[in-house]
């Protein structure tokens, strides 16, 4: 196995070479290790107990205005890796209408570490399972079903170096953790209700937080209160009311209906043989009311404790925080190098300024495309959760996601959720099980009637979303406060 | 089997783990992939990866400790010291309240039903040039995308419960096409799958195309209105619902656990329409004939409903050992066989004379919003349209379906009586290639539409 200095100096010589061949932009990145760990406790039984290392080199070329992407897991073999994918740019080549650019970038030399004090990879296994097993004996009661308590661990230390003569080293660290308890309804049937690991946006991020019980272990009482109440609970009626999201399930809303649609590689068509496309169009930035004066949303928001927090892109480009939607008003998509010079210029005009640093990659086996960073809804002026529920006339607060399906340009949607609190009159009534509310992506934002202050703000942090061809699993974040939106489709007909 | 080299430094290891008391399994996994992506008439993704990854499992009592790494095979020792670290890890985990299953090879196996090198090292130019014939034919002015997946997989898998080995070697192929009307916005869709290098047909994708293109471009799109509608099924569609009917219905761990949406049936019940039988059927040449599980034990065909009769639940090696049952050889995705009925050859023919009907060819996004009812819901895309009378009246716009398995797979009117494959591979992790085979169309009656865009 070659050494971490003679990977890169091959690297270099890669780069090089292809240049030489006519490339126009080559770049790699090296993973020289990415750790995982997954523990899982169900009904008190470990059944994940799974540790995984790979380490690796993924290459473009971008030749012709066509990318070849090649990847290998042996580290000797990166000049042959460094063929490949010249010779796969080459034969892509052959087909193109639209030439790729990545454009001249001055070289970027720097370096990310996200905010760690203690290594999660450096804590004994059996202090890990005392957590988990601890969080476990507090859940168990005989009246519960199930119980599920886990967490995962991510450690990825990457170099990327490419022909624009960047550099940059990034330690990257994640950690999220889930508990769940389920029980029977009065029908028989299995209710659950589940709380993950959050961040405030600030601070460190790994075993240090998993510890702090306001973000995650004091939930767990919480919890199991609420499915008490849940499996005694009405079922809900179809109608249509109010619906006041809680962070854990506003954030799979801005995920679905507002991330996904302004992922650049989307709107311009990329995605369309697997995710879908975008109702967003070029000529929507800067004119498409999204939403109501209430709605102002970020891409990366400087949060510093996120997934989606990582400094540089794998263009190379810094992470940038800018607006997306500007009271209501669409003014920025998610962006990076590629898809800004592509949509400038098929629109014939500068409709984006700056790559938004977007592009990323799972693992060093797949090529860079457009990710959602941190998708943030600003903090508004409504006061708190009960502010806002004072003010609600007839609703439903829901909480937690069980089921999710949106339309393939993300113009409609369907979402369940664990729970809801149904709310009259300004006060909340009951509990309520088997929720559900649907709705049209621009109608419902144009609904947004209330936005929680900061108070109600929090991170959701992301670990599975899936994009792209080969498939990519994506972490990143969502800082949402509680929201509101009004005469929304609840419930099921008949 | 297995070349040589690998294969001993792997035998090596899983003796001296046996030598030293360990209870271990041991499965390699390596694949080499190719994937071209086309977005606007152009490659814009031309991608090869070469990954080997070893998965190892110890049992310790009732403790467990895994560990997977991705990267060459090189050493003995190094596969050892897999081993070992999952023996720390077992060593030092929580103790099951049941006795956990060791892999265990019960029968040696050494197959490639499904291999062709041909279309291993396929020339990715091939590929580009049958999308360029495509875009050609069907007409260069439209907006398409796709992608065409292709490559090879092995699996081996040894324990130390024995000295038999199980090998696996097979390639796969899944095309796919989408055209996009660049202002009315419309999307048509078609796919190939296959394991072989000559498998895929531009002329086959070219004709479908064009036949949709036709419709779509005279007659503008409709919105339905929610209602119970006369649906039929095209494949992908079909097999998208049963996968995930069985997956939440025929699953022993969730009707062990009441979470099922069978849990309150027994075995022999009636669940399903009485046409509806379902077997994982991996002798069946359509869905890639995985042989073995990551269990060891050899696939065969495995009814799970006859005749709407839940005939039998599939077990995992965990579910198994904790609920004191005999495992079913499904530590692997099954292979979804729906027995086909005695319908005519075209939908259009099945539903003559039978008034308004939604073809729906394939559903996006389908999620579950009530799993212990069998709630499911989705919505309709690419050339979906309004059939009259068996006739193409119609595109639709994007519509939604909520409604449960009961339901559609309780009034299903006629089934087509040709079976296709529908590859329902993804590429999220490992190359790990499943198909299912289902009849080429369903017509089910009483499907309840809950919402339509205005757009498609």
């Amino acid at each position: 196995m070659a050494s971490p200095d003679g990977v890169k100096e091959d690297i270099g010589r890669g780069i090089d070479a292809a240049l030489s061949a006519g490339a126009e932009y080559a770049d790699a990145r090296y993973f020289t290790e990415d750790l995982s760990e997954n523990l899982v406790l169900y009904d008190g039984n470990l059944e994940a107990n799974d540790t995984g290392f790979q380490s690796g080199v993924g290459v473009r070329v971008l030749w012709g205005g066509a990318w070849g992407f090649a990847a290998t897991s042996d580290t000797g073999s990166v000049t042959a890796c460094f063929d490949r994918a010249l010779q796969n740019a080459r034969t892509a080549s052959r087909l193109v209408k639209v030439k790729i650019r990545m454009g001249k970038n001055p070289p970027v030399r720097g370096s990310y570490s996200s905010p760690v004090e203690v290594d999660p990879f450096t804590v004994d296994l059996s202090d890990k399972l005392g957590f988990l097993t601890a969080l476990d004996s507090r859940m168990k009661e005989d009246w519960i079903l199930r119980r599920i308590v886990g967490a995962e661990f991510q450690k990825r230390r990457i170099l990327f170096m490419s022909s624009d003569g960047s550099e940059i080293e990034k330690r990257l660290a994640n950690v999220f953790a889930t508990m769940m308890v389920m029980a029977l309804d009065s029908d028989g049937r299995m209710q659950r209700r589940s709380m993950q690991l959050y961040t405030t946006g600030r601070g460190t991020r790994c075993w240090e937080m998993l510890c702090e019980p306001e973000l995650f272990g004091a939930h767990a009482e919480r919890i199991k209160s609420e499915l008490s109440e849940l499996v005694k609970a009405d079922q809900i009626e179809h109608g249509t009311r109010s619906v006041i999201l809680l962070p854990g399930q506003g954030f799979l809303q801005v995920h679905e209906t507002i991330g996904h649609p302004l992922e650049l590689d989307r709107i311009l068509g990329y995605e369309l043989s697997y995710a879908g496309g975008s109702f967003v169009t070029l000529d929507s930035i800067g004119r498409l009311r999204y939403g109501s004066e209430k709605l102002n949303v970020s891409s990366y928001g400087s949060i510093e404790n996120s997934p989606g927090t990582f400094g540089f892109d794998d263009d190379g480009s810094p992470e940038r925080d800018y607006l997306l939607i500007d009271r209501g008003i669409l003014v920025n998509a998610l962006t990076s190098r590629a898809m800004v010079n592509e949509a400038n210029d098929r629109a014939g005009r500068e409709v984006f300024r700056d790559a938004g640093g977007v592009a990323r990659a799972t693992a060093f086996y797949r090529a860079p495309i457009d990710r959602m960073t941190n998708v943030n809804i600003l903090p508004g002026t409504d006061g708190t959760l009960e502010d806002i529920v004072a003010s609600t006339e007839n609703g439903i607060i829901v909480d937690n996601p069980t089921s999710w399906s949106i339309g393939s340009n993300r113009e409609h949607f369907h979402f369940g959720c664990e729970i809801a609190w149904e709310v009259r009159d300004g006060r909340r009534t009951r509990v309520l099980r088997n929720p559900t509310y649907q709705g049209h992506t621009l109608e419902f934002y144009g609904s947004l009637s209330a936005v929680g202050d900061e108070r109600t703000w929090r991170v959701e942090q992301v670990d599975n979303c899936g994009k792209g061809e080969p498939n990519q699993v994506m972490q990143l974040g969502h800082g949402v406060p509680v929201v509101r939106f009004d005469n929304v489709i609840t419930g099921e007909r008949g | 089997m297995l070349d040589s080299g690998t294969r001993e430094m792997i035998l090596e290891a899983r003796d001296d783990a046996r030598r030293r008391g360990l209870r271990a399994s041991v499965m390699l996994h390596r694949e080499n992939s190719h994937l071209m992506r086309i977005g606007n008439n152009s490659v814009s993704l031309n991608t090869s990866e070469k990954l080997t990854r070893l998965d190892v499992r110890v049992l310790d009592g009732n403790r467990e400790g895994t560990h997977t790494v991705l990267g060459e095979v090189r050493s003995a020792a190094q596969v050892l010291e897999s081993i070992e670290l999952s023996a720390r890890k077992a060593a030092s985990a929580v103790p099951k309240d049941y006795t956990p299953m060791l892999a265990e090879v019960r029968e040696g196996v050494d197959e490639s039903p499904q291999y062709d090198a041909a279309l291993e090292n396929l020339d990715p130019s091939v590929k580009a040039r049958i999308y360029a014939e495509i875009f050609e034919a069907v007409g260069s002015s439209y907006n398409y995308s796709g992608s065409w997946s292709s490559g090879s997989m092995e699996v081996y898998l040894v324990s130390t419960a024995n000295d038999r080995e199980a090998y696996h070697r097979g390639t796969d192929q899944l095309f796919s096409v989408v055209l996009k009307h660049p202002e009315a916005k419309w999307e048509l869709q078609d796919e190939q799958t296959g394991w072989k290098a000559g498998d895929i047909a531009a002329e086959a994708t070219i004709e479908r195309l064009k036949r949709y293109a036709d419709l779509y471009e005279k007659v503008p799109g409709i919105r339905i209105e929610p209602g119970e509608y006369t649906v039929v099924f095209g494949p992908s569609a079909l097999a998208e619902l049963a996968m995930f009917a069985l997956m939440t219905g025929v699953n022993g761990r969730l009707y062990e656990e009441k979470m099922s949406w069978t849990a309150q049936n027994a075995v022999g019940d009636r669940v399903l329409g009485e046409n509806i039988t379902v077997v994982d059927d991996p002798g069946n040449a359509l869905t890639f004939m995985y042989g073995f599980d990551a269990g060891g034990i050899r696939r065969r065909k495995f009814p799970v409903i006859e005749a709407g009769r839940l005939s039998a639940l599939i077990y995992d090696m965990a579910t198994a050992a904790k609920y004191g049952k005999e495992p079913t050889g499904h530590e692997c995705e099954p292979s979804i066989s729906i027995a086909c009925g005695t319908g005519p050859e075209s939908p259009m023919e099945a539903v003559k004379g039978m008034g308004r009907a939604l073809f729906i060819p394939a559903i996006h996004y389908m999620n579950l919003p009530n799993v212990s009812k069998g709630v499911f819901t989705g919505s309709s895309r690419f050339s979906a349209v309004v059939l009259e009378d068996g006739r193409m009246a119609a595109p639709m716009f994007s519509t939604r379906i909520t409604d449960s398995f009961q339901n559609v797979f309780g009034n299903v009117a006629v089934l087509s009586s040709r079976q296709v494959s529908v590859n329902g591979s993804n590429t999220y992790g490992r190359r790990s290639p499943v198909a299912a085979a289902v009849p080429s169309y369903a017509v089910v009656e009483k499907v309840r539409i809950t919402d339509c865009a205005e757009s498609f």
